[in-house]
C-alpha cells in the first residue's frame, strides 16, 4: 500500500498589527493629554464650633497658648509673640516658636496634653502662609531621623479677626 | 533580451520592541493619571509646609473653598482683592455667607439635620491671602453650623 503523504502547506496566519497599533497610540495620546501633575497636598485640622472663637470657654481649665502674629502694612511678618515673649520676625521665628511650644508641652506623658489648645491671633492683613507656619510650629515637628511627625498640640483655634479700624 | 526575475523583497520592520515600549508608556500613564474629581483650583498658590500631611482616611463630606487672586501668566496679581473661585465665578469672601447657607441646606437634605456639622470645610487659600479673610470665612461658616475646618497646604519635602 502506498501511503500518500498529504502535504498541507503551513499557512502562517499573520495577525493584523496595524489596527492594534492605531488603538494603542490613541490610548497613549489620551492618557498623555489627561495627565495632570498635582503636587501632594496635606492639611491641618481645626475644630471650631460656634462660640469658641470670640471668648475663652469657661469649661476649659487650661488657658490656651496664645500666639500673636503681627504684620507689616504689606502683609509680611512683623513679629511672632508667644505669651508676651517676642520670638522675632526672621526665618527662625517659627523654629523658636516650635521650641517654646515643645518646652511648654513637655514630655509626651503630660496629662494635660490632650486639653492643650493654641490660639492664633493674627493681624488682618498678614499673609496666610505665616499662619500656616505658625500652626505647623505649634502642632509638632518632623523627626529628622525617621521623618515621622511628632505631634505637640492637636487643638488649634483662631482669635476673632482684627478688622482694620476697630 | 531576457529580464531576470528577482523576488520582491518587502522590508518588514520588527514591531515588537516598539509595541513593548508603547505598552509600557500606556501602563505608566494609566497609573499616574488621577481621574478623581478634585475641586482644586490651579489659580490658588498654596503655602507649603513640612507638617502638612494628607489625612489618614479620606473625608467623604467635604466642601472645598478655593481662595485666591486673579493672576496673569507670569503669576503676578492683577487684582489686589482676594476672591473665592467657583468655576469662572469670583465671589468676594465677605459675600460667601449666602452660598454657605445653601450648602448647609444641601448638607442637611443629604445627611440629615446635623449634616452640616459633620461636613468639613476644606480651605485652599493662596499663600498671600490676608489672614483676616480666612477668619471671616471661618466665622461665616460657623454661623451656618459648620464646625470642622481643614487648612490645605502643599507638602514640603526636605
Amino acid at each position: 500500500m502506498k501511503l500518500r503523504s498529504s502535504r498541507v502547506s503551513a499557512t502562517k496566519i499573520e495577525a493584523q498589527m496595524a489596527p492594534m497599533i492605531d488603538v494603542v497610540f490613541q490610548l497613549l495620546i489620551f492618557f498623555m493629554l489627561t495627565l495632570k501633575i498635582i503636587p501632594l497636598e496635606g492639611d491641618f485640622n481645626i475644630n471650631m464650633p460656634l462660640g469658641q472663637q470670640a471668648t475663652d470657654s469657661p469649661d476649659i481649665d487650661i488657658p490656651p497658648i496664645k500666639v500673636r502674629l503681627t504684620a507689616n502694612p504689606d502683609g509680611t511678618l512683623a513679629g511672632v509673640t508667644m505669651r508676651q515673649v517676642s520670638l522675632g520676625n526672621d526665618n527662625l521665628a517659627f523654629d523658636r516658636l516650635n521650641a517654646e511650644v515643645g518646652n511648654l508641652v513637655g514630655r509626651r506623658d503630660n496629662p494635660f496634653l490632650d486639653d492643650l489648645e493654641v490660639e492664633i491671633d493674627a493681624d488682618y492683613n498678614l499673609h496666610y502662609r505665616h499662619v500656616i507656619s505658625a500652626v505647623s510650629a505649634c502642632t509638632g515637628y518632623v523627626n529628622p531621623q525617621n521623618g515621622n511627625v511628632i505631634r505637640y498640640v492637636e487643638k488649634v483655634k483662631f482669635a476673632p479677626p482684627r478688622r482694620p479700624g476697630t | 533580451m531576457r529580464y531576470k526575475k528577482t523576488a520582491s523583497t518587502v522590508l518588514e520592520p520588527d514591531m515588537t520592541p516598539m509595541i513593548d515600549v508603547v505598552f509600557q508608556l500606556i501602563a505608566f500613564f494609566m497609573l499616574v493619571t488621577n481621574f478623581e474629581q478634585t475641586q482644586a483650583d490651579e489659580r490658588v498658590k498654596l503655602p507649603s509646609d513640612q507638617l502638612a500631611r494628607p489625612p489618614e482616611a479620606a473625608r467623604d463630606k467635604v466642601l472645598v473653598v478655593n481662595i485666591g487672586f486673579n493672576r496673569n501668566k507670569q503669576g503676578e496679581k492683577t487684582d489686589p482683592e482676594a476672591y473665592i473661585f467657583e468655576g469662572d465665578e469670583l465671589i468676594p469672601v465677605l459675600d460667601y455667607g449666602r452660598r454657605l447657607l445653601e450648602e448647609k441646606r444641601v448638607a442637611q437634605a443629604l445627611y440629615g439635620p446635623e449634616g452640616n456639622q459633620e461636613m468639613t470645610i476644606e480651605i485652599r487659600a493662596d499663600s498671600e491671602t490676608p489672614t483676616g479673610l480666612i477668619q471671616e470665612l471661618i466665622k461665616l461658616s460657623q454661623e451656618n453650623g459648620f464646625e470642622k475646618f481643614s487648612l490645605r497646604a502643599k507638602q514640603l519635602v526636605k
